[in-house]
């Protein structure tokens, strides 16, 4: 891995695990009830595309086979329902399940100790299929899912003990101690340990066994490990905590005799078989068949410790509520400042130290609010980054020459915003590629079009939102199939002819919805666009889609911006004050009378830049009383909101302050405040409460 | 109730019943000549002289909003959300702010002046008689001859359903 990957693998590593943790989470509390709801289904179904694409990318091959199976599994039972599968088999469910997500886990935990994949793994595959073949084709169910266990199990150990070198010994159990590499005199080291154990009092045989007297052992275990064979199941615990209290171990693995149990699974098949499952349910981190599964946790700590890269310590995920209080107290202290250096007691006096103090203070609190701001704040470029590498990739999967524009990625979002966005993107751009643009460049000819696609990928602010668009110029939508895909899958809720460009287009964000029958490896299955939605409108933002057939499409995520510290504006208009964000203002300027214009209906216009906008007078709109109602005596503000553009009439401008914005109360949600104009609230140096004014609502209430 | 709360607890009510009877406290004030109590399980606190800042497009008995130590506190005026006439603030030395906490909303009520706090048992509230049913009040409080209280209705004040 170069290092250019670094931060995307960092991004990957933090993605998927805590897709992990989720899916554990849930596999859990599933299990619990021993059943999947519908809500289960589609999450894991999810958490499996995400995993599976996001590895793709990466080019993890083993852990984008497993996700891709486990998705397959979860989409035959997406589409049947939980209920196709028979009780007995859901427990096996569970169990496959379990293990797959050790096999992922595993999986991810070699990538983050940068250690080479498992190349092999046609078996876990091999049992997700047959799993799969299994529920659906019931009549076969008959087939008691334990065999595969059973008859998996001791060839799969069998196969692991000779991968580990196993010494000859019918002791039902090894322990393969490795020490750290380079800390010289293994042999004295493992004969150290074989004294700590022989304190014990347990039987135990060692490998190789002329520990004592042969320095030449220290190379054989250097290069296959030392070995104990315990007898006994019970005395793996004190071993491992004996092995775990002594120095300069790297890692340690228990390996059941494969041989042995081979051997006793014959005899007792039953017992062998029903072992199994039921402790890999156990214990969630069971890594492999390879370690008997009481094992497996305290296995893994300590080889996770020695491990721990620093890949893993570079991100630590914080919760946000923690950034929010912070961000209010800092709010609090930026207010506070002011509110001391400006103390009317102080006024007038001179107080060349506290003065000095002050400014310091001030400097003070300044880089701390940017800080405390910088910490949500991140620039959507790493999401952004990630695009580039899936139409890379695509493109030379699917072998269509696309290039891929970025613009406005230095655009800052909400930390929370863009996590929650960037699944979205990913699936839109990924839509893109596969359905959207031209399967090959001669098609793009003959409509005349460039041979090469381009999808272009920008982020704008607009003041009081980002929005993003995924553009692409390929085929653009078909609205008749649109309708008679949605009519098949019985989305439609009105007769056909009814439907509007619009609705039509609408109808691809409902799930269960995919206009494309083939099933690839980035997508398909329709479950890009309801996600999409669904993730976005999680983070207050919107999606629309908007198509020219043979022309491209566009899909836009309007996205809020939940900033908690704005630049803001302060105006006057008779005793209230309110501000209006910097960003929504192009110009303010004072007219004479004669600028104005009427409309029919008598509203004020005015005109700037060529241009005429109309004029609203908030203390008419919010039935302010104030003294200045002359046109003259007041001063215009040219706002913009995204494509809405009017110029507020106010008494006068106060000053341009950053301001911490705050919401309105609860309580008063239940008067449609949100609608009325107003975004929220901040506290001025003070004390006193300025209200915040929303742009583009205000415009459309005072259109009524 | 918090400790900065300033209120005048009322000596006559020292005698304990001998039997553990379910008693609550209550606040009482004055609004527009009638007697509320309110729960003092929802009383936050009693302030006075806060700035109130008006906000637009709102019915009239939303005074406003009031900065309290940081927090965004909404205030209704309880003579006009009965729909009795407004009290002059100016010239109205005893009238204040009652902070109640309803649920986790907050809320700020202007009554005419604060009067005691009462412990009354569970057994004393009666309801209201059909005939006089009235907005924001779910029951009626008799503390002696000649005093009876309107016990006024908190989960009504802040319900959505009813504004």
């Amino acid at each position: 891995m170069d290092n250019g990957t670094d931060s995307m693998l960092d991004m990957y590593l933090f993605e998927t695990n805590s897709l992990m943790e989720q899916l554990d989470e849930l596999l859990i509390e599933a299990e619990k009830v021993e059943e999947f709801s519908t809500d289960d289904v589609n999450e894991i179904f999810r958490i499996m595309h995400t995993i599976k694409g996001s590895s793709a990318m990466m080019e993890f091959t083993s852990l984008n086979q497993i996700a891709h199976h486990i998705e397959d599994l979860f989409f035959y039972i997406r589409e049947n329902g939980m209920d196709s599968i028979a009780p007995e088999l859901k427990k096996s469910l569970f169990n496959l399940m379990f293990k797959s997500t050790d096999m992922l886990r595993t999986e991810i935990e070699k990538v983050e100790n940068n250690e080479p994949l498992t190349e092999n793994i046609d078996n876990i595959i091999g049992e997700i299929n047959s799993f799969l073949n299994k529920i659906s084709n019931t009549s076969s169910a008959a087939d008691s899912p334990e065999d595969t266990g059973g008859n998996d199990g001791p060839s799969v150990a069998e196969l692991n003990m000779e991968l580990a070198n196993c010494p000859d010994d019918d002791a039902p159990f090894f322990i393969k101690v490795i020490f750290e590499e380079g800390c010289g005199m293994e042999n004295l080291r493992a004969f150290m340990l074989v004294n700590a154990l022989q304190d014990l009092g347990l039987p135990f045989r060692f490998y190789p066994d002329d520990v004592e007297n042969n320095s030449a052992s220290a190379q054989a275990i250097v290069e296959k490990g030392f070995f104990l064979a315990l007898l006994e199941e019970e005395h793996i615990e004190k071993v491992i905590n004996t092995i775990t209290g002594t120095s300069h171990i790297h890692s340690y693995e228990v390996i059941e005799n494969a041989r042995l149990k081979g051997a006793q699974a014959e005899g007792d098949p039953d017992k062998a078989a029903e072992a199994k499952p039921a402790d890999t349910v156990k214990d969630t981190p069971a890594p492999a068949a390879s370690t008997s599964p009481a094992e497996a946790p305290a296995k893994q700590a300590p080889a996770s410790r020695a491990h721990s890269g620093p890949v893993k310590q570079s991100l630590i995920s914080v919760n946000l509520s923690k950034l929010d209080a912070l961000v209010a107290i800092v709010g609090e202290i930026v207010i506070t400042e002011s509110m001391v250096t400006s103390s009317p007691d102080i006024q007038g006096l001179k107080l060349d130290n506290f003065m000095k103090s002050t400014r310091q203070l001030r400097k003070l609190t300044k880089d701390l609010q940017d800080l405390a701001m910088s910490l949500r704040m991140v620039p959507v470029s790493g999401v952004f980054q990630k695009m580039n590498r899936i139409v890379r990739d695509m493109k030379q999967k699917l072998n269509k020459d696309v290039r891929l524009t970025i613009i406005g990625e230095d655009t800052e979002l909400d930390k929370s915003i863009v996590d929650g966005i960037s699944d979205p993107i990913m699936h839109i751009v990924r839509n893109s590629m596969d359905h959207g643009v031209e399967v090959t460049s001669a098609e793009r000819v003959a409509a005349g079009k460039d041979p090469q696609a381009e999808i272009i990928l920008s982020a704008t602010h607009t003041g009081s939102e980002v929005i993003i668009k995924v553009e692409d110029d390929g085929y653009g939508m078909d609205t008749e199939k649109i309708l008679a895909k949605a009519a098949n899958n019985g989305l439609l809720i009105k007769p056909e002819s009814e439907y509007t460009k619009k609705e039509i287009l609408g109808l691809l964000l409902l799930p269960g919805f995919s206009t494309n029958e083939e099933v690839t490896e980035y997508s398909g299955r329709g479950v890009g666009m309801d996600v999409v939605k669904r993730n976005v409108e999680s983070v207050g933002g919107t999606v629309s889609i908007s198509s020219e057939l043979g022309q491209g499409s566009c899909t836009t995520l309007k996205i809020p911006l939940t900033m908690a510290i704005v630049d803001g504006m302060e105006i006057a208009v008779g005793q209230s004050i309110f501000t209006v964000p910097i960003a929504n203002i192009r110009q303010s300027f004072k007219v004479s009378n004669e600028d104005v214009v009427y409309d029919a209906e008598g509203n004020e216009i005015v005109k700037c830049m060529n241009e005429f906008y109309p004029i609203i007078r908030v203390h008419q709109l919010y039935n302010v009383e104030t003294e200045v109602t002359n046109i003259e005596d007041g001063i215009l503000i040219w706002v913009e909101a995204s494509d809405t553009s009017y110029c507020l009439f106010v008494d006068e401008l106060l000053g341009e302050q950053q301001v911490v914005v705050k919401p309105l109360p609860s309580y008063l949600n239940n008067f449609n405040i949100k609608n009325s104009g107003i975004s929220g609230c901040t506290i001025l140096g003070n004390g006193n409460i300025s209200i915040i004014l929303d742009i583009l609502s205000l415009y459309e209430m005072a259109q009524y | 109730m918090s400790e900065d709360t300033k209120i005048i607890i009322d000596d006559d009510m020292d005698e304990v019943g001998e039997i553990e009877v379910e008693k609550e406290r209550f606040l009482t004030f004055r609004s527009a000549d009638l007697t509320f109590a309110v729960n003092t399980k929802y009383v936050i606190e009693i302030i006075t002289n806060h700035s109130i800042t008006t906000l637009p497009m709102v019915p009239e008995y939303i005074k406003g909003i009031i900065n309290l130590r940081g927090q965004i506190i909404p205030i209704v005026d309880i003579r006009l959300r009965l729909g009795k006439p407004s009290i002059d603030m100016e010239n109205n030395e005893s009238n204040c702010i009652i902070v109640l906490d309803i649920d986790s909303i907050s809320v700020g009520i202007i009554v005419d002046s604060v009067s005691q706090v009462v412990d009354s048992e569970l057994s004393k509230i009666s309801p209201v008689p059909v005939n006089n049913q009235r907005e924001l009040v779910n029951g009626m409080i008799s503390l002696d001859v000649n005093n009876v209280v309107l016990l006024l209705d908190c989960e009504q004040l802040v319900d959505t359903q009813t504004i």
